[in-house]
């Protein structure tokens, strides 16, 4: 086929490596089998209670001895348990050494420089290696960095970034994450791109992102970070879900956590006025902002600061309303807006005009996901049954996804612009100044020539 | 209705039979003895430190950990009692329910002082009116021992790969005996008294036994006791345990507490050094 770029020898080699990793894991599989009968044996052995034989004991051991008596039944002892579920093994043991890897490059010459891609020694595979931020030492370990490792591991999911090990250097301070290597992240990849992805490919990756949301979300994770630099994408136009530095589980009723999370830019707008109670919507804001950055190559709401980022929030979606978002006025931070609220009644309209390629049944989805009302958000898992993606354009196979060169891989990274994860300590209180200002600017806001759409 | 917990893991790593035996050859005569006054340890710290028991249970089961994958020198530098006070800090934080690194210390220093109720610490039991300045935290002592509980707790991390998940049985045995249909309080409140013994077991029994196995255990023993026949045969099936699984384990928390008794023989008016 033309349009596929893979040669011929291509597919065998991924024959062959499908062959050796299937090889591999039965090998790995006897050896497990293998080490689960000798723990066994072991575990019979091994521990002594010291203690004389009580009334329980007796009961266990005859039991063991004599099941057809003990119960009065016949059953056969070597058909009995064949049918259970046995949980398959993991094990635990401490950290190895960095120095099983040999660097290769910086993958982001950002921020902290903190990621790199390197080569393990023995096997040659690649990796990327994540160091941990370990600035917040009043606490003693970092408890982000714990909580990035504890729900990175519970991950398994296609597309989530695989955590393969926990390394350290020479000392305490240097843990390093071993992840598996992929050649972009979303955001470096739009900002070098001359077009937008294409409809049906916007589709297939979106599909991606929300499946992976929806498997964090059942399983009580919450992200909190989710933006393009955080999505990684390889040549197979695979996603993968990464930075869990944010990460955290929640529960029902929901804890008070800090709402110092979200990168500004992708930041749910309770968030922005304070809630102290959140939940998984404000992962599905984020998708929003996603979505819209994948239609435009550009992050749809670029604030300067909180005030700024609602402003530009507001300018897009309109200003809430008691009847679009019953309760807002009670959050921490509306306070600020009450006197400047309470003669406006700007309906809530997402133009079309900005997002030029979009259907209406996209345009919808756009709308339900940027509701500012966080209740009429869809859940990750509604959105994966939403219209859009059934429409045609279908979403693209993977396997005919474009390749590009892979900066990760070759050559050191440009400096972001974008901002970055909040760090700790105190949640900015909004004043009412600033809020006056942004609805002075309102009126001159462009509203966009296209249809609009209301928001119910 | 309890609130749903956040933290649902199903299974735990177990351990594997070279680390079993490592640990039995590296352990010293007191080994035995050692583990079980730690665990009474961190469970009475954990009580103090008014941290629900799934933290404290979490808390051993980490110690646990550390002891069986982390290497002899690693254990060196420094005492049980800070490895105790390391795991309960780093439990605590990892929960909805975090503890300050200060009353981790105050708590630590109280109950390994002359005042502390634990026999081990004070063999002749504690004294009635005892003396608060027996276990003041002086800043300078606060600030050295603080230093110390975050080394030992990163020291704790890497023996232990940084693996924090623990799956523990109590809302497993609470949905199990529901399931059998024999609810009742007194039945609930026995099995959740072997649970909590059978975490201060020297077996080690949350990394030999998944937490669904200790939970139709711990039912087994509790039932028995309490004089409730479960009438179904082999329902310990219904819930994918083995007869084998389950005679070791009833085994093991049916002889906890002649463990313990001999243990306090032993230790008749001896202290037991942790520090
Ligand atoms: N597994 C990986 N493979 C390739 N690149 C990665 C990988 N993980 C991270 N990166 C790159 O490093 C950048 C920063 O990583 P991230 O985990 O987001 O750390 P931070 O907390 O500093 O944002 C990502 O935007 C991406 O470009
Ligand atoms: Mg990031």
């Amino acid at each position: 086929m033309a349009s596929n770029s893979k040669s011929k020898w291509a597919v065998d080699d991924e024959e062959e490596a499908a062959a050796v990793a299937l090889r591999k894991k039965e090998r790995d599989e006897r050896r497990r089998l293998k080490e689960e009968k000798a723990r066994q044996a072991a575990i019979a052995t091994a521990a002594t209670p010291s203690s004389p034989s009580n009334e329980n004991e007796r009961a266990a051991k005859r039991q063991k001895t004599s099941p057809e008596k003990e119960n009065g039944a016949s059953t056969s002892t070597s058909e009995e348990g064949a049918h259970l579920l046995h949980f398959p093994s993991r094990q635990f043991g401490p950290c190895g050494h960095v120095d099983q890897f040999e660097l290769l490059n910086n993958i982001e010459e950002g921020s902290y420089g903190l990621v790199s891609r390197a080569r393990t020694k023995g096997s040659g595979d690649i990796v990327a290696l994540k160091r941990l931020k370990m600035e917040h030492t009043n606490d003693g370990f970092p408890v982000t960095g714990l909580r990035e490792i504890q729900t990175l591991m519970a991950c398994r999911h296609a597309n989530v970034v695989k955590l393969l090990e926990v390394v350290m250097g020479t000392s305490l301070k240097d843990v390093y994450l071993v992840m598996e290597f992929l050649e972009h992240d979303l955001k470096t990849l739009l900002e070098d791109m001359a077009e937008p992805f294409l409809p049906s490919e916007t589709k297939t990756l979106m599909l991606q992102i929300v499946s992976a949301t929806e498997y964090l979300h059942s399983t009580w994770i919450m992200h909190r970070d989710l933006k393009t630099s955080n999505l990684l994408l390889n040549n197979r136009g695979e996603i993968r879900l990464a930075d869990f530095g944010m990460a955290r589980y929640t529960g029902n009723p929901r804890p008070k956590l800090t709402q110092l999370v979200v990168t500004l830019w992708y930041r749910a707008p309770e968030l922005l006025l304070g809630a102290e109670e959140y939940g998984f919507e404000i992962d599905v804001w984020s998708l929003g902002c996603i979505f819209a950055e994948l239609l435009t190559k550009e992050p749809v709401f670029q604030g300067k600061n909180e005030v700024d980022q609602l402003s530009k929030i507001f300018a897009l979606l309109g200003t809430p309303t008691n009847e679009t978002w019953p309760g807002f006025r009670s959050l921490p931070n509306a306070k600020a807006l009450h006197p400047v609220l309470s003669g406006s009644t700007s309906p809530p309209s997402l133009s079309a005009s900005k997002f030029p390629y979009i259907t209406n049944a996209g345009l919808r989805l756009l709308s339900s996901l940027l509701s500012m009302n966080p209740t009429a958000r869809p859940s990750a898992s509604e959105i994966l049954s939403h219209p859009y993606f059934k429409e045609d354009p279908r979403p693209k196979a993977k396997e005919m996804f474009p390749t590009f060169p892979s900066k990760a891989g070759q050559e050191k990274r440009r400096r972001r612009a974008t901002p970055q994860a909040p760090e700790r300590g105190d949640a900015p209180r909004l004043d009412e100044q600033e809020f006056a200002g942004i609805f002075a600017g309102r009126a001159d806001e462009e509203q966009g020539a296209g249809f609009s759409l209301r928001l119910g | 209705m309890a609130p749903i917990s956040s933290v649902e893991y199903l299974s735990n790593p177990l351990v594997t039979s070279n680390q079993l035996l490592d640990l039995k050859n590296s352990e010293r005569d007191n080994g035995l003895s050692v583990r079980f006054a730690q665990a009474q340890l961190t469970s009475a710290a954990g009580i103090l430190l008014r941290l629900p028991q799934e933290v404290i249970a979490q808390a051993i089961v980490l110690l646990q950990r550390f002891w069986v994958s982390s290497r002899p020198e690693d254990r060196e530098g420094f005492s049980p009692k800070t490895f105790s006070a390391a795991t309960i800090y780093l439990a605590a934080k990892l929960s909805a329910t975090p503890v300050a690194p200060r009353s981790v210390v105050n708590v630590y220093a109280y109950l390994t002082s002359k005042a502390s109720p634990l026999l081990f610490v004070n063999p002749q039991g504690a004294p009635t009116d005892p003396d608060p300045a027996d276990y003041y935290v002086s800043e300078g002592t606060y600030e050295r021992e603080r230093q110390r509980l975050f080394v030992c707790e990163s020291v704790v991390l890497v023996g232990i790969g940084f693996d924090t998940r623990v799956a523990l049985p109590y809302s497993l045995a609470l949905t199990y005996i529901q399931v059998l249909g024999v609810s009742s309080a007194s039945l609930a409140r026995r099995v959740f008294e072997h649970l909590n013994a059978g975490l201060l077991s020297p077996q080690l029994l949350h990394l030999t036994h998944q937490p669904h196995a200790l939970a139709v255990a711990a039912i087994y023993v509790a039932a028995r006791e309490t004089g409730i026949k479960l009438v179904e045969q082999n329902w310990w099936e219904v819930f994918d345990v083995d007869r084998e699984d389950l005679g070791f384990l009833v085994l093991a928390y049916g002889s906890l507490a002649n463990f313990a008794e001999a243990e306090a023989k032993k230790w008749k008016g001896i202290a037991l050094s942790l520090d």
